[in-house]
């Protein structure tokens, strides 16, 4: 190459140094004495929870006068990149958020830590613990938790003079609303079909309609599977048949933004939509909420965020404790009041009473025929090839089992690597 | 100020330095100043001025690309940790259908990103005129898409593009054009983007360029209007010439930074749902982009470095071109 | 007057086209949320000027103002030195290994930016500086564009100055620092804009080695009010504009510059 000696001889001199300084740093402190001031550092993506956690963050103290836990925001579209980095270069917070798709990465890397002690998982719904554990343990605890409805805009079902969505309905009486609630010519359409967040439109239809993303082992891809091609095809039949803006559309003006401006009548989201379509001058009193229409059998995603502790601690037991505590009965019952639905059995009261006026019960009593998100150890490399590959059929290029069968091949090819 | 390029029909001022050498990056001459030990000590100071650059540069930069080139003959683990596979990664570059898209769409956004070169030219020649009033005012206009906030841009322009609601399709429709979703549709996205880059980037050119239109001395012109020439004449004999060491790093610097465009598309092309379930997005992607992708997001740090050695190889290949070329029209003083 | 009105003319036509997305923003950051992200827009603004209040009540902004300007202004002083030691030596100096160590230097500016981000964390990881106004300046001191715009700059200085100078006896300190210099004020100014500018929006880099909200600059501020499902735009929007009027008033007394640059360089060859 170009390198002179002369670069050759600093380059190999900061070599040196770099690997000689990052040699000593880590490793756990000798001494673990019980009673020494500490401070956690706790890694946060959601500005709009960040009071929340400072909350929690100073009643933890209250109890534990010698830990200090400082809330680390980075914002959702940097924080997994700043994690990598910062796991990298041996500097993550000792304890911060996981979510499902990346939790297993973590896991197998040995970049969080396993749960030490017991813990009672019971009082959390089981398809989120079982999200947090790998190769048999648990590796956090459930912080809060979301499912999926279908959140309707009153005054179009009244402008049409139809009746509001009843909880036992199914796939044909929604398609049935749809198809009468759109009107395409002035834009309004029954529904949107979105693609790119599957956690509410794909992965709901594909359970409800038998089929599965991932099998349980996660070593294969559900997606050649009829009846998981059945609940893509739910989707893009609505966009063949006008009830459903196309893509094109849909990539311009965001389903959300549509829902807001009174052309989408119903709108697949989750349960962390109350603040928004509460606060939203449009939405506002005009939108309720119903169950997810029953397919072949009724169901919803679940997922939850979970606070989990780094290997790389330097205070293991105080990290977990705070973990602990955040994962307690106490806590729920905070967080409930400000934030999203808590994970705790029992603390949800106070999150569905904020809102009278809008059937929020439903989001929880969805809670009891909920599948668990569907993940892997390397969850973002097949969930880009569920948007490569889906995008044609979604644009009407390929017929969905085609693309569906391609997108199998491809995912089972990075299970495979994995 | 001496210049060698004197075009035939240029006149006195210049002619008189005819005869002063050519400097530049190939055959530059240091000032004439005897041989031996000034030489060395003259040699010694070049490296002391380069010293502070160079070792930043060596430590914060060139480690951390040495670093990737040896990575990029390895799998690479999300968090560290590295196995040998040696030219597998560049292997399966060869044969990666996306990694060919990638590159044709650089390449395109690239060749028409240059357009933003013509256009700072000729704002920064308007809005250096002496005597004109507001200058001062339209420069700041100017300059303030360089300070106004990423997201409010993505927001004006997805809106002047949206199909349904955008101003473009509105004003369309009162001639009875039915447009396009312009960044949603394959054949019109690339372009579509093509228009932002180059809006954003005007404003950044066009302080360069200001600031090289000073370093051009006012005899010139006045020679040269002692000659006859109007404002056209003097734009290409004096203006055009003199500000070529300018237009040649700009040229230089906008074909290596649309090499590695990446934000553009991140902003414009995604909606909530991100760029990939865009349907033009393998019209747009771009190679950082797919290299950000492979390290950042699924995790295949290995193959990324690869992408990012083969990107790195075309930046080089066209910017020794540009090199190559630069003595048909750079005219150094 | 009437001889430019044609120059007018584009020049208020373009003028448009460019100040229409900050326009935009200042509306912006007189809504209401509902109403900033409405579909279709509206282009008016409704005075809700408590959003301005709201950034002083989400953000630290005075510490976060004055880290944003000791990382600017440090980068700039540091960058404007360095850049033009070595671009100096480039245009001006013999050594060997010249055009070898140029061709490197120029080859760091070709590396797209998102490649330095885990080895530079690492390296100010191991430094032990995360969370400090070090890791915010010392990478950005260097800079391969600096180096080569203010070579080019250089190389098309009049020689006869510094020749003279030379045999006046002045070695090459000296006439890098009294003749090459001043001569290039244009081009040093234009670098210290761009480098202030670049700073000053850098929003990745101080987000990533401070976790501080203390320790951040504004734009990393700002950044970290975007929620994962709802982001407060117009409170975003206002806290961009307040964190862009100190820029905004730099380049207004800055571009003075550009024009008695004419008198200083033009000086005869």
């Amino acid at each position: 190459m170009w390198m002179s000696k002369r670069l050759g001889a600093v380059a190999l001199a900061t070599m040196l140094a770099v690997s000689a300084c990052s040699g000593g740093g880590d490793g756990k402190a000798a001494a673990a004495d019980p009673n020494a001031k500490v401070t956690l550092s706790y890694g946060v993506w959601d500005a709009n929870q960040k009071p929340v956690m400072e909350t929690l963050a100073t009643e933890f103290t209250k109890t534990h006068p010698n830990i200090t836990v400082q809330v680390q925001l980075t914002p959702w579209a940097d924080y997994w990149t700043k994690l990598k980095a910062a796991v990298t270069g041996g500097a993550a917070p000792d304890v911060f958020w996981m979510n499902g798709p990346n939790f297993q990465l973590y896991a197998s890397n040995k970049v969080i830590a396993p749960m030490p002690g017991d813990a009672d998982l019971s009082v959390y719904p089981k398809p989120l613990t079982d999200l947090y554990t790998f190769e048999g343990k648990p590796y956090g605890l459930p912080k809060d938790m979301d499912t999926v409805a279908v959140w309707y805009n009153k005054k179009l079902f009244d402008a049409k003079k139809l009746p509001y969505p009843k909880d036992d309905w199914t796939w044909a009486d929604f398609t049935d609303t749809a198809a009468k609630l759109s009107d395409p010519a002035k834009g309004v359409y029954g529904t949107a079909a979105q693609l790119g967040s599957f956690q509410e439109y794909q992965y709901d239809t594909i359970a409800q309609a038998g089929g599965y993303v991932i099998s349980p082992d996660g070593k294969k891809s559900g997606y050649s599977d009829p009846k998981t091609i059945a609940g893509l095809k739910f989707w893009t039949d609505l966009i063949e048949n006008k009830s459903s803006p196309d893509l094109k559309t849909m990539t311009d003006t965001t389903p959300i933004q549509l829902f807001e401006a009174g052309k989408i009548a119903m709108y697949w989201g989750g349960s962390w939509n109350v603040s928004e379509f509460t606060a939203n001058s449009y939405t506002k009193g005009k939108v309720d909420v119903a169950p997810l229409p029953r397919g072949e059998k009724q169901a919803t995603i679940i997922h939850g965020v979970a606070n989990v502790v780094s290997t790389k601690t330097s205070h293991p037991d105080q990290a977990w404790e705070f973990v602990r505590y955040l994962g307690s009965k106490q806590a729920a019952e905070i967080l409930g009041q400000k934030g999203p639905i808590p994970a705790y059995d029992g603390t949800q009261t106070a999150w569905v009473k904020a809102h009278p006026e809008l059937k929020l019960q439903t989001f929880l009593d969805s809670v009891s025929y909920a599948v668990p998100f569907p993940v892997s150890k390397n969850t973002a490399a097949w969930n880009e090839a569920e948007l490569t590959y889906l995008t044609k059929a979604w644009t009407g290029q390929e017929p969905i089992d085609k693309a569906a069968t391609e997108l199998a091949q491809a995912m089972d090819t990075l299970l495979a690597k994995e | 100020m001496t210049t060698t390029m004197t075009p035939p029909h240029r006149s006195a001022t210049a002619g008189a330095r005819r005869g002063a050498e050519r400097g530049g990056w190939r055959r530059g001459r240091a000032p004439r100043r005897g041989r031996g030990p000034s030489r060395r000590k003259e040699a010694l100071w070049g490296y002391a001025f380069i010293a502070p650059t160079g070792l930043g540069i060596a430590v914060f930069y060139l480690w951390p690309v040495l670093q990737t080139a040896y990575f990029s003959l390895t799998e690479w683990g999300a968090f560290g940790g590295h196995t040998w596979t040696g030219l597998d990664n560049y292997r399966r570059l060869s044969s990666d259908p996306e990694v060919g898209r990638a590159l044709v769409n650089t390449l395109t956004y690239t060749g028409l990103g240059l357009l933003s070169i013509p256009l700072a030219i000729g704002f920064a020649v308007l809005l250096n005129r002496k005597g004109m009033r507001f200058v001062g005012f339209y420069r700041t206009l100017f300059f303030l898409p360089v300070v106004t906030m990423p997201v409010a841009i993505a927001m004006v322009w997805r809106w002047l593009y949206n199909g349904d609601y955008g101003l473009i399709n509105y004003l369309l429709s009162l001639i009875g054009i039915d447009g396009p979703n312009w960044v949603a549709d394959p054949a019109t996205a690339l372009y579509a983007l093509v228009v932002v880059g180059v809006w954003s980037s005007v404003g950044y050119n066009l302080i360069i360029f200001l600031a090289g239109l000073q370093a051009i001395p006012k005899e010139y012109y006045e020679a040269a209007a002692i000659d006859g020439a109007g404002p056209f004449r003097q734009f290409f004999s004096v203006t055009l010439p003199l500000l070529s060491p300018t237009a040649f790093f700009v040229s230089v610097v906008s074909v290596i930074g649309s090499l590695q465009l990446f934000d553009l598309v991140y902003v414009m092309a995604g909606s909530g749902a991100g760029a990939r379930a865009n349907p033009a997005f393998p019209r747009l992607e771009t190679v950082v982009q797919l290299f950000y992708d492979r390290a950042f997001v699924t995790n295949d740090r290995g193959y990324a470095a690869a992408i990012v050695m083969m990107l790195l190889l075309v930046i080089v290949v066209l910017t020794a071109v540009q090199f190559r070329f630069q003595k048909r029209w750079v005219h150094y003083a | 007057m009437r001889k430019n009105l044609g120059v007018h003319t584009i020049l208020i036509a373009a003028a448009l086209a460019m100040v229409a997305p900050f326009c935009w923003q200042i509306v912006t950051s007189l809504k209401s949320l509902s109403n900033a992200t409405k579909v279709p827009p509206s282009l008016l603004p409704e005075g809700r000027w408590d959003n301005y209040g709201k950034v002083f009540d989400v953000l630290p902004f005075g510490h976060q103002f004055l880290n944003t300007v000791l990382m600017a202004g440090l980068r700039t002083i540091g960058q404007v030195l360095f850049c033009s030691m070595a671009a100096y030596a480039f245009a001006r100096l013999r050594f060997p290994g010249r055009n070898v160590l140029f061709g490197i230097l120029l080859s760091v500016l070709m590396v797209p930016p998102q490649l330095f981000i885990i080895p530079q964390y690492q390296i100010i990881s191991s430094l032990g500086w995360l969370n400090s106004l070090q890791a915010l300046v010392v990478p950005g001191l260097f800079s391969a564009f600096g180096v080569f715009l203010l070579r080019q700059f250089f190389l098309g200085l009049p020689k006869e100055l510094e020749e003279a100078a030379a045999i006046d006896g002045a070695g090459p300190v000296r006439i890098y620092w009294s003749i090459v210099l001043p001569l290039a004020r244009p081009g040093l100014v234009a670098l210290a804009l761009l480098v202030l500018l670049w700073s000053w929006n850098d929003l990745f880099w101080p987000l990533v080695v401070n976790t501080d909200p203390g320790k951040m600059t504004l734009s990393a501020g700002l950044a970290s009010l975007q929620g994962q499902f709802q982001t407060d735009y117009p409170v975003l929007m206002a806290g961009s504009l307040l964190a862009s009027l100190p820029i905004i008033a730099v380049f207004t007394v800055l571009q003075r510059q550009f024009i008695q640059g004419i008198a200083t360089s033009g000086i005869k060859g």
